[in-house]
């Protein structure tokens, strides 16, 4: 859904995303970083069920809430950081 | 750390920047609390660390940014990023929350510079992933360069959606369409506002730069359309639309909508600050003077939050406000404190010329008529469009009211998102207008956070604090 842009060169961090050790790139928001990465789905609503991805950006739709070393955060207002444990906890849903 | 400021600002924007940065220069202490990890607010998102590339494509309107932050940092203002604030009073206190530990300071006039957000208007399918706001991908872009890679629909209404999609097409970004809700033609009332805004050619070249950069993308732009939904399952799959009569259907990956900017108004409702509703662009904000001073003789309102009249005005609206401060602390006499202001009004006036064209020209259509039954209203609680108009219908006729039976408004982003709508609904099915179905009850803390840094929080100040003697002499 997004792509970086070429004269960014935002060096990638290592993260525990959802149990998994996984590469993003830093110097950026969680949220933007997931999404610079195809992953857009930030958490599965607790009222619809259904899965959710950041809608504004800017700290006020709460759709991009999800536990960040331990504790529910909006991920677009958390700088990325190396060793961050992650959890979206999406299930079972598959993410392509 | 000393806990008391002669001034906090909360919000490092255009208007906080330029109001924290005079305050300092005049000499008081002064406090500035933003919840971004770096200062800028919104226009300005990450400009000390822009590309050349960024700053080339966002032109001088993005690199204003970097004087406003470098006249900052040359002041004495102490600023704290990563610090949202969770409550504050009337009587000067505020508490925030920055790395997951709480505190409370106190300060003798509180600049609230909060800013605006995007209109949240419910089409059916907004909250499929996929959809986004317009202004959340101009954030993207700013903060982390990043690019649409698939297919876009922009859909919606206002000058930030043209400049976005203006944006996108200079980029290269595959667009499938545009699709403005605004009419055809603009409203009579809108030539009463041509005239002042023909003195402001540099402004109106830039909207014309920017319309002939559409128009020669040769991009499908359809106005006045209707029915604007998004369809999908898990994700966005297609976004439809009546135009001229006519469905019409995009394959899309990613939809951007944008309905205009309205204040963000939780901080001035948490302290009781008087609000007015501006029938015309459909919002609500807090009265003040013109120096920014709210019915709270200490709390000042500023830059968009005040009312929404973009980055330069929200800089001068910070200059006056600050300088009002400074007077009242008697650092300058009236007489300079007018002279000072004199110049900074002249250019606030000039700045202002083309507004009420513009605001004419995307003034948000009134009533709920157009919302679904199915839409869900409040993402965050699930509430849909028609479970609200039921509650109306069986006689609820507050927000608030409609809050308690159907928990629209009541989840963690405390009726950002659903409360715009909500009054509309609640009004035009109660026949009668939005002022008077009232607002959102705001409660501290303004966004959810841990029980436990509450309980830790460092409460310095207590009973301890000195009276002020003064403070009725200062006017
Ligand atoms: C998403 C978005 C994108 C925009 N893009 C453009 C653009 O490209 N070009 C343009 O001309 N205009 C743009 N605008 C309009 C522009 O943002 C405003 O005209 C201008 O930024 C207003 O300045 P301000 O200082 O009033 O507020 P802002 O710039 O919005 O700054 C407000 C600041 O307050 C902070 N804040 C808010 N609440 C709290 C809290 N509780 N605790 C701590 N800090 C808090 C925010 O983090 C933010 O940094 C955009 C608006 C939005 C909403
Ligand atoms: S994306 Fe809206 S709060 Fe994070």
């Amino acid at each position: 859904m997004f792509k970086r842009d070429q004269h960014t060169d935002n060096e990638n961090v290592a993260v525990i995303l959802d149990g998994e050790t996984t590469n993003l790139p830093g110097n950026m928001s969680v949220a933007a970083s997931l999404l610079s990465e195809g992953r857009i789905v930030a958490k599965i609503s607790p009222a619809s069920k259904k899965p959710c991805s950041p809608h504004c950006l800017m700290g006020v739709c709460y759709e991009c809430l999800m536990e960040i070393d331990g504790v529910k955060q909006q991920a677009c207002m958390v700088e990325i950081q190396e060793g961050m444990v992650i959890n979206r906890r999406l299930g079972t849903m598959e993410e392509d | 750390m000393s806990s008391y400021y002669d001034s906090a600002v909360i919000g490092a924007g255009p208007a906080g920047l330029a109001a924290a940065s005079r305050m300092a220069e005049l000499g008081l202490k002064v406090l500035v609390l933003d919840e971004q990890p770096r200062p800028g607010g919104q226009i300005y998102r990450n400009v000390e660390n822009a590309s050349p590339a960024t700053l080339q494509l966002m032109g001088e309107d993005y690199r204003r940014g970097l004087d406003l932050i470098k006249r900052f940092n040359h002041s004495s203002a102490h600023y704290e990023s990563n610090a949202m604030v969770w409550q504050t009073s009337s009587d000067g206190r505020i508490c925030y929350s920055r790395n997951r530990k709480s505190r409370e300071i106190k300060a003798g006039h509180i600049v609230v510079a909060t800013g605006a957000m995007e209109r949240p208007c419910p089409i059916p399918g907004w909250n499929l992933p996929g959809v986004m706001g317009a202004g959340a991908a101009n954030n993207l872009a700013k903060e982390a360069g990043l690019t649409p890679s698939g297919r876009v629909v922009l859909a919606g209404s206002g000058p930030l959606l043209l400049l976005e999609a203006s944006l996108l097409i200079e980029k290269g970004v595959e667009i499938a369409a545009i699709l403005e809700t605004t009419p055809k033609l603009p409203s009579p009332n809108t030539l009463v506002h041509l005239i002042p805004a023909l003195r402001r050619t540099d402004f109106l070249a830039k909207g014309l730069k920017m319309v002939r950069t559409i128009k020669k993308s040769g991009i499908l732009h359809h106005k006045a359309v209707t029915k604007l939904r998004a369809v999908g399952g898990d994700r966005l799959k297609r976004v439809e639309a009546v135009a001229n009569g006519k469905t019409v259907a995009f394959e899309a990956e990613l939809l951007l909508l944008h309905f205009g900017v309205i204040p963000s108004t939780h901080l001035f409702r948490l302290m009781g600050c008087t609000m007015e509703y501006n029938d015309r662009q459909r919002y609500w904000y807090p009265v003040c003077d013109s120096w920014g001073r709210t019915n709270h003789e200490n709390v000042f309102a500023t830059g968009d939050g005040s009312g929404v009249r973009g980055a330069l005005a929200a800089e001068y609206k910070g200059e006056l406000a600050a300088l009002e401060i400074g007077h009242c602390c008697g650092i300058i006499p009236h007489y300079e404190r007018d002279e000072l202001a004199s110049p900074i009004r002249a250019m606030l006036y000039s700045d202002n010329l083309p507004r009420p064209l513009v605001d004419e020209i995307y003034a948000p259509a009134a009533g709920a008529h157009f919302f679904e039954d199915e839409t869900v209203l409040c993402r965050c609680e699930n509430v849909t469009v028609g479970d609200v108009r039921k509650a109306v219908k069986e006689g609820v006729r507050n927000v608030n009211e409609v809050k308690i039976v159907t928990r629209c408004g009541m989840g963690p982003c405390q009726g950002r998102m659903c409360g715009p709508a909500l009054a509309e609904i609640v009004a035009a099915e109660a026949k009668t207008e939005v002022e008077q179905v009232g607002l959102l009850t705001v409660r501290p803390p303004l966004k959810p956070i841990p029980l436990g840094e509450v309980a830790e929080m460092e409460l310095e100040l207590g009973s301890q604090e000195q009276a002020d003697l003064f403070k009725n002499m200062r006017k």
